[in-house]
């Protein structure tokens, strides 16, 4: 699942089957990839505003509606590739997930601190990577423009592109807007694979940057809203925000 | 995402929807005819076997749709949509009170007072097992062993009679059972309930109890409008560690008893984890509280398989983990997620189980609110244990069967846990876990 507060740095893509061919265009008629591509970086504040930002704090809220849980979270991500997410539930506690451009990790009361490996390690570092849409070319080894489909009736670009590392990720552009109105991808984990799609939307200005402030996202049949009320561009960080948790050091070393 | 709470329903087993005879407002009569639609449509689009297992899904809606329909009172509907979801013959699918939730918003927290008893039904006769140390039964002298004869008047047998007559081929004997008697010492705190025991020697007393709020603090999630939560570790032995916890929730406060404990005893011969009585709870914490037993990677308990979507329960050992022999104790109402716990530890060969057959009533669920204000619980997966067999209907077959005696309990022994601690102590080698 794409976090609400990265998704301008989460290019994954995946070469899923086209189909519903009334939908499609054919290959011949469609924008190159890296058209769509560079121009969601224009569109969303181009290349030198996001060279102006060099981290990011987000907060917001997450909430399962069907399961009455609603909770806080508060990401960190800074260059060039550190991440931190902390979760909020009540009833479970904090969660914590991060990765610094080596390790992946997370950790929680529930299942404790696991080190991320294989293709979810990969998902996490690229996730990790700050401002990542505006460095895609360094990330992505193909991406490709399959087929026109609606999404929310809007007519979108479909773009599957396939990380150096990692499995792909589909998504669709507003062929008027060019802005990422929905992506989707297999997110696997030791405990199996399962496909997480999101929806992005009710774009606003952050500083020079237009940023998706709603998220729905499908995960098992469950819908999950996540919510930014606030984002701040290169916060006073404090040194250690993007140190390993002490369990995950001792989950290292013990490895 | 935590996403089991298998023991809710269980949990109100017995005690009832609160009584809801007033007569229906056309509004509350359509709120209740929109509940009946929204509990149908659940079950059709999220059951993980879309043929319910041969069920006529649309016939039981169109017999039932009358009924919703003709339901003048709140005890009547909940009557027909628990009916409709009795034909799926399954655990986990069931309504709670909207008016818990009322009391919860109102910020009581009264629900579940008892005299502070525990009790199981042996031998056909419900006999106390424990008293809350403080709590009222304490106070006028009840002791484990004693039996209840009559709860405010009411005499258990036939109630029990009949209960083993309903349940006699079912895993849930046990649990229905208790619950049968634990719901009548239960309510509001505050509140007195009328006993009428046999003490040790076999002689009558009769004494009134006053109802007070039980050990722990709230533990909720979500829509589970939770229960009282407590956790807690000791020594049984000098080298043998006893961890004892009453639902797995409070995910933060679980963890840290655990990890009291594991580093609070290296070098202890054994450990004993007591989930006798445990309805369960979040789902992800078997997992969680195995990873303090499991030093190995990628094992896993079980497999959650939903529609369109398999769930491997895997344990991520913890930096810190015990390695030595692990026993861990169930009975009749080990339920939900202690029985995802003991059953997966039993098949990946790292605990020996020690008691009675649990409760067979383990099906992964979610809680939503119904239009009517009303919980509703439902199974959203099968889960088959790493054994390859369903706990479902089965349970949990300890490795040791030992069960409780009313004797044994009057004499202030505790056969389960005595067996348990023997076995460690003349256990010389490692449990290995195996993939």
């Amino acid at each position: 699942m794409n976090s609400p507060t990265r998704t301008r740095s989460t290019w994954i893509g995946v070469a899923l089957l086209v189909s519903a061919a009334g939908a499609l265009a054919a290959a011949d008629d469609l924008p190159k990839a890296d058209t769509i591509l560079d121009k969601y970086i224009e569109v969303t504040g181009g290349k030198a505003a996001y060279a102006k930002v060099h981290n990011e704090v987000s907060s917001g809220t997450m909430e399962f509606a069907a399961m009455g849980l609603k909770g806080q979270l508060v990401s960190y991500t800074a260059e060039p590739n550190k991440r931190v997410a902390e979760f909020t539930l009540p009833g479970v506690g904090k969660l914590l997930d991060g990765a610094n451009g080596e390790v992946a990790w997370a950790t929680s009361a529930i299942q404790g601190p696991r080190i991320k490996e294989g293709d979810e390690k990969a998902q996490a570092l690229l996730e990790g990577t700050f401002n990542a849409d505006a460095h895609w070319r360094d990330l992505f080894k193909s991406a490709e423009t399959v087929a026109v489909e609606a999404v929310d009736g809007k007519d979108c670009y479909k773009v599957v592109v396939t990380p150096k590392a990692g499995s792909p990720i589909t998504r669709w552009y507003d062929k008027q807007s060019n802005l990422l109105l929905k992506s989707s991808m297999v997110a696997k984990s030791p405990m199996g694979e399962m496909e997480a799609v999101s929806v992005f939307s009710d774009y606003r200005k952050e500083g020079d940057l237009l940023v998706p402030h709603k998220v729905v996202a499908q995960v098992a049949g469950r819908e999950l809203v996540m919510t930014v009320d606030k984002v701040e561009y290169n916060a006073d960080l404090p040194k250690d925000r993007f140190d390993l948790p002490d369990d995950i050091k001792a989950l290292l070393k013990k490895q | 995402m935590p996403r089991s709470l298998g023991w809710f329903i269980l949990a109100a087993v017995g005690a009832g929807l609160a009584a809801g005879q007033q007569p229906l407002t056309p509004a509350e009569r359509q709120l209740n005819n929109e509940s009946f639609e929204h509990i149908w449509k659940t079950v059709l689009d999220n059951h993980w076997d879309p043929k319910l297992g041969g069920l006529d899904w649309q016939a039981v809606h169109d017999e039932l749709r009358p009924k919703i329909e003709a339901a003048t009172t709140m005890d009547q509907a909940r009557q027909v949509m628990s009916g409709m979801l009795e034909r799926l013959h399954q655990t986990h699918f069931g309504l709670l009170s909207g008016d818990v939730y009322k009391e919860l918003d109102a910020g009581g927290g009264s629900r579940g007072a008892n005299p502070g008893i525990d009790l199981r039904v042996l031998g056909g006769h419900a006999v106390v097992i424990s008293v809350e140390p403080g709590s009222p039964a304490a106070a006028h002298g009840v002791k484990p062993g004693w039996e209840i004869a009559r709860v405010n008047g009411k005499d258990m047998a036939p109630v029990l009679a009949s209960i083993r007559a309903q349940y006699k081929d079912s895993t849930l004997l046990d649990l229905r059972l208790t619950r049968s008697v634990l719901s009548r010492l239960q309510g509001r705190s505050g509140t007195t309930v009328q006993l009428d025991f046999t003490d040790g020697r076999d002689q009558p007393v009769s004494i009134t109890l006053e109802r007070v709020q039980p050990r722990g603090r709230i533990a909720g999630l979500g829509n589970f409008p939770g229960d009282y939560f407590w956790a807690e570790w000791r020594k049984a032995r000098p080298d043998v560690a006893y961890v004892r916890f009453n639902m797995f929730m409070d995910p933060e406060t679980l963890s840290k008893t655990f990890e009291d404990a594991v580093k609070g005893c290296p070098d202890c011969r054994g450990f004993a984890i007591d989930v006798r009585g445990n309805p369960g709870g979040i789902g992800g914490l078997a997992m969680g509280v195995a990873g303090w037993f499991i030093d190995q990677s990628g094992l896993q308990l079980g497999t959650e398989y939903l529609r369109g979507a398999t769930l491997k329960f895997m344990v991520f050992p913890r930096p810190q983990t015990f390695r030595g022999p692990l026993a861990v104790l169930v009975d009749g109402c080990s339920a939900s997620t202690a029985e995802i716990f003991a059953g997966g530890l039993k098949d990946v060969g790292r605990a020996r189980i020690f008691g009675t057959r649990t409760a067979g009533a383990a099906l992964p669920s979610i809680i939503e609110r119904l239009p009517n204000g009303d919980g509703f619980q439902y199974a959203i997966a099968n889960y088959i244990s790493q054994g390859g067999k369903p706990l479902e209907g089965i349970g949990v077959i300890p490795d040791d069967e030992v069960r409780l005696t009313r004797h044994q309990l009057l004499e202030g022994q505790d056969p389960v846990l005595d067996a348990a601690i023997d076995w460690i102590e003349k256990s010389g080698q490692v449990s290995q876990p195996v993939k």
